[in-house]
């Protein structure tokens, strides 16, 4: 490409005019793109929280975590009786039924413990049902009752989101890492929650079980949708109790 | 139901039913199977495949235009140069991931990985139906012309593919349950990464040095020493754009899968239409350079002039500010948007290089045959068909909670 | 250090003769394939007989040329089974030119250097050749050629890219490539490469106004095995030669961005690396730093 010599001077005039030129620009394209306000995290939601960003306390992590199809969000302590504990940032413990627990029986009442009530590790500590007939469900930690979640024993939705909002008491635990060391966390938990929906789901269809790896999550109250009135045995069987 | 004693489990499913046909059985996967998109794929495919097997029973001359002034067509313009680089995801994101430590990307790196291990064995295949002696693709290993940028080319993708394999065998092995094999792969992924970049950057850069030694041949407007950089940013676009595009329509067409997992496409997807404004707006910026840089300015008010404005303007500029008021605004509609626009246009400007701005001074110019183009679109839609096929299958799109490890 | 006026002069001239010397040394290709075989193409005594057409079709078993001098009406290319064609032209005070037109194997040869399997190659002897054994089909040769030259058996279902061999086998046995045994006008002077071009500068200079100074293939592509004289009138362009070739060699407008490979292979690696520390010693800070929150809480 045989250029005439002097015309290279007029190219590079234009070049560094161009070049110049973009510098200035690129400022200001710059700061466009990075300012704006901070994309938060729209999280899609299985359950609406509404209440979560004022009840969900300082050391909690965003759930995530999938669990096929019940969730196991991180920083939750697992009992192999479907309850969970976590640690709060004031020091307490929170006390809970996980998201199995809380699809299997559905729109229920529980039966929390009184104030200054103590609980033990393993041993039952609230109850969960409906009118007729209620199942007693294990304390995950040791520990007295401090705080009690008037809105989960009230209302029939008091324990959607069963890791939020539906949580259902608060204890002093004196030995919460002894107890910690007894509960499942992160993959263990995960994976626990997975077998049992598994094993749920072979009890609703052996063939459907497989057909869900691919989606397709299931709605509340499936114990009473599988057993009918059985449904109690089902859920103590789950429960350990 | 209570005779069921707790925990039993039925007669184990065959590994093909429960992995091939998604837990049914064969009747009712096939009827699963007749959806209008799998009919429009079949009536593709039903003329498409006796295509192929025409043009290598009949020779080259007999399905495509190509000619002695038009040596490369849409095969090579289109099937190879444009899959490679709307392949580019895998390394763009993968480094992303890996190497720049961005883990909230990490639900679509494996989709991406996927559709650059696809979309490579797609150029592949491209290639084999251009090549008129394809059985000797061999000889690449056994006599070297290193003065050659095909040559780079070709060991680079036979390279990257290798690398592209084994970083999607680490699903696929989750898939079959093969725990040792996993980890061994697992913890070789920083090493893939780090080579998959290095080969994508060689060889992306390398198809564009393919044009360096034709200067009277490539209008001077896209024709520049620069070109092999180009071609690198254009990847890297592209690689952004394509996995935009990618992740919208599979996290919107595979939505069972990934319900319940929180992953916020959305924020991901504002997050790498920022990165996109930024590197498009200085891509238009080098083009202009290497247009002033080649002395070719003159030629912005001719016909060709006003073509690669329009590639330039219009999918360059045009979706780097869109992504840029998007992902500014949270806007991720208008991301998408951009993210279209950007894959088209790196389209438009392989399909000029190779095409429509080559050997654009010669009297009879080059327009495919409709099987040229047909069998381009079989190619893609056999790509999108085992696309889907993997992902209904394979955890890519969501864990395999066997396999699954505390994220942060 | 005290050099004195000595000393000063050996450093002079020790520098300016290595300066000398690399400048020789990076000299164009040109001089270097200087002492390979070469074609003087006088197209003023060319009289359009194409008995070159004829001796080559014979030579390599292709079809014979059509007889009627009339198919010179037409712009003709080589093709596949064509290696060389003789067009026509009239200038414009109406002297009717001739040209053959045929493989220029370039000193640098673009489409040599353009094969990723060297199926395209120059042999050390000068001959650019073809090795149809080796070939995949890319067809990148006829890309890389500035003149247009490699054909290709498009129809075949082995295709081959087809162009003129300077007849290497005959060459290797001593004998003249066919064409320029048979052209009896002369036109055609079969030689070593740098004696045909001092033949064509002596040409132009005892001949003044006969010629065009520009000899056609002598810094065409790096420069040429075939050199073309023409008259000051004839346009070569009009007899189906390729003239906008860059003098540039082919080979060297891509072997600034090959030798970025190797560098990229030594230079990713650790830059890669030291990014994945980097960022994980990041996300570390970040974790630790989150923890000791967790802690306090």
């Amino acid at each position: 490409m045989g250029h005439e010599f002097l015309s290279i001077y007029s190219a590079k005039l234009l070049e560094y005019t161009l070049a110049i030129s973009y510098l200035l620009l690129f400022i200001p394209f710059w700061k466009y793109v990075q300012g704006g306000k901070r994309a938060e995290a729209t999280v899609p939601a299985v359950a609406k929280r509404p209440a979560v960003q004022v009840a969900r306390p300082a050391g909690a992590v965003a759930p995530r975590a999938a669990a096929g199809w019940f969730q196991v969000p991180a920083g939750v302590h697992l009992h192999p009786g479907h309850t969970w504990a976590r640690l709060e940032a004031d020091g307490l413990v929170s006390v809970g039924v996980d998201d199995f627990a809380h699809k299997l029986v559905g729109p229920a009442r529980v039966e929390l413990p009184a104030l200054g009530e103590k609980v033990a590790q393993g041993e039952p500590a609230l109850e969960i049902g409906d009118e007729e007939r209620l199942v007693p469900m294990l304390s995950p930690v040791d520990g007295t009752v401090v705080a009690v979640n008037a809105a989960a024993r009230e209302r029939q939705d008091g324990l959607d989101d069963p890791y939020g909002a539906g949580w259902l008491f608060k204890v002093k635990a004196p030995r919460l890492a002894a107890n910690l060391r007894q509960l499942l966390t992160d993959g263990p938990a995960r994976r626990f929650v997975e077998d049992a929906g598994e094993a749920l789901a072979l009890r609703m269809n052996p063939e459907l079980a497989h057909v869900l790896q691919d989606g397709g999550t299931p709605i509340h109250g499936i114990g009473r949708a599988l057993a009918g009135d059985e449904w109690e045995r089902l859920a103590r069987q789950y429960f350990l109790t | 139901m209570a005779s069921a004693s707790a925990g039993a489990v039925s007669a184990p499913q065959s590994f093909v039913r429960e992995k091939i046909l998604l837990g049914k059985t064969f009747r009712e996967y096939v009827r699963s199977c007749c959806t209008p998109v799998n009919a429009v794929a079949a009536l593709i495919l039903a003329i498409g495949i006796p295509l192929i097997v025409i043009r290598f029973a009949a020779g080259l001359g007999a399905t495509t235009n190509l000619s002695q002034t038009a040596p490369w067509g849409i095969w090579i313009g289109f099937d190879m140069m444009t899959g490679i680089v709307l392949a580019a995801g895998g390394f763009t994101i993968g480094a992303t991931v890996q190497l720049f430590g961005l883990k909230e990307y990490h639900p679509i790196e494996r989709a991406a990985i996927l559709t650059a291990f696809l979309g490579y064995i797609m150029a592949i295949a491209g290639l084999l139906a251009d090549l008129g002696r394809p059985w000797n693709m061999v000889m690449i290993f056994a006599s070297y012309g290193t003065a050659s940028a095909l040559f780079e080319v070709a060991w680079c993708v036979v390279c990257y593919s290798s690398v592209l394999f084994l970083e999607f065998t680490i699903p696929f092995f989750e898939w079959v349950g093969w725990k040792k094999v996993h980890s061994v792969m697992k913890k070789a992924l920083i090493a893939l990464t780090v080579l998959s970049v290095m080969f994508s950057t060689m060889h992306q850069s390398a198809l564009g040095s393919l044009f360096l030694l034709a200067p009277t041949k490539l209008h001077p407007l896209w024709y520049s020493p620069f070109i092999f950089i180009f071609f690198f940013l254009t990847a890297v676009i592209a690689g952004i754009s394509m996995v935009i595009v990618e992740s919208s329509i599979s996290h919107k067409v595979f939505h069972s899968q990934i319900a319940g997992q929180h992953v916020d496409v959305d924020k991901l997807t504002l997050g790498l239409g920022k990165a996109g404004a930024l590197v498009m707006f200085a891509y238009f910026f080098l083009k202009l350079q290497g247009v002033i840089d080649g002395h070719a300015w003159g030629y912005l008010r001719t016909g060709y002039g006003a073509w690669f404005l329009v590639e330039i303007v219009g999918f360059v500029l045009v979706p780097a500010l869109l992504y840029a008021y998007g992902s500014r605004n949270g806007k991720v509609k208008i991301v998408r948007i951009g993210g279209v626009m950007g894959v088209l246009g790196i389209v438009l400007n392989r399909l000029n290089v190779s095409v429509i701005a080559f050997n654009w001074n010669q009297p009879v110019r080059y327009v495919p045959s409709w099987m040229e183009v047909w069998v381009s679109i079989t190619l893609v839609t056999i790509g999108v068909l085992l696309f889907r096929w993997i992902v209904n299958r394979m955890p890519i799109l969501r864990e395999d909670p066997r396999f699954a490890e505390a994220h942060h | 250090m005290r050099i004195g006026r000595r000393g000063f002069m050996k450093v002079a001239a020790v520098t300016a003769g290595a300066a000398g010397a690399v400048s020789a040394g990076a000299a164009s290709a040109a001089s270097e394939g200087s002492d390979g075989p070469g074609v003087l193409v006088d197209t003023t005594l060319c009289v359009g007989c194409r008995a070159c057409e004829a001796a080559c079709s014979e030579k390599n078993k292709l079809p014979a040329p059509p007889e009627d001098a009339k198919v010179m009406l037409q712009r003709r290319d080589t093709a596949p089974q064509v290696f060389t064609v003789v067009n026509r032209a009239e200038n414009a005070n109406g002297t009717v030119r001739f040209a053959k037109k045929q493989c220029m194997h370039c000193i640098a040869p673009g489409c040599a250097s353009a094969c990723p399997v060297r199926a395209m190659d120059k042999l050390p002897t000068g001959p650019v050749v073809y090795d149809a054994s080796k070939c995949m089909g890319c067809r990148y040769c006829m890309i890389a050629c500035p003149f247009d030259v490699p054909k290709y058996e498009y129809n075949a279902l082995a295709p081959r890219v087809r162009k003129c061999t300077f007849c290497a086998d005959r060459q290797a046995k001593g004998l003249k490539p066919a064409c320029t045994e048979v052209c009896p006008s002369g036109a055609l002077t079969f030689g070593g490469r740098a004696e045909l071009l001092e033949e064509a500068k002596r040409r132009i200079y005892t001949n003044p106004g006969k010629y065009s100074s520009h000899i056609f293939g002598e810094r065409e592509a790096g420069g040429t095995s075939w050199m073309y004289l023409t008259d000051p009138d004839t346009d070569l362009a009009k007899l189906a030669l390729r003239t906008d070739v860059p003098e540039k060699e082919i080979p060297s407008l891509v072997s600034g961005a090959l030798s970025a490979p190797p560098f990229v292979m030594t230079l990713w690696p650790p830059l890669l690396m030291g990014l994945y520390v980097f960022s994980r010693r990041r996300d570390e800070a970040e974790k630790a730093g989150a923890e000791k929150e967790d802690h306090h809480g």
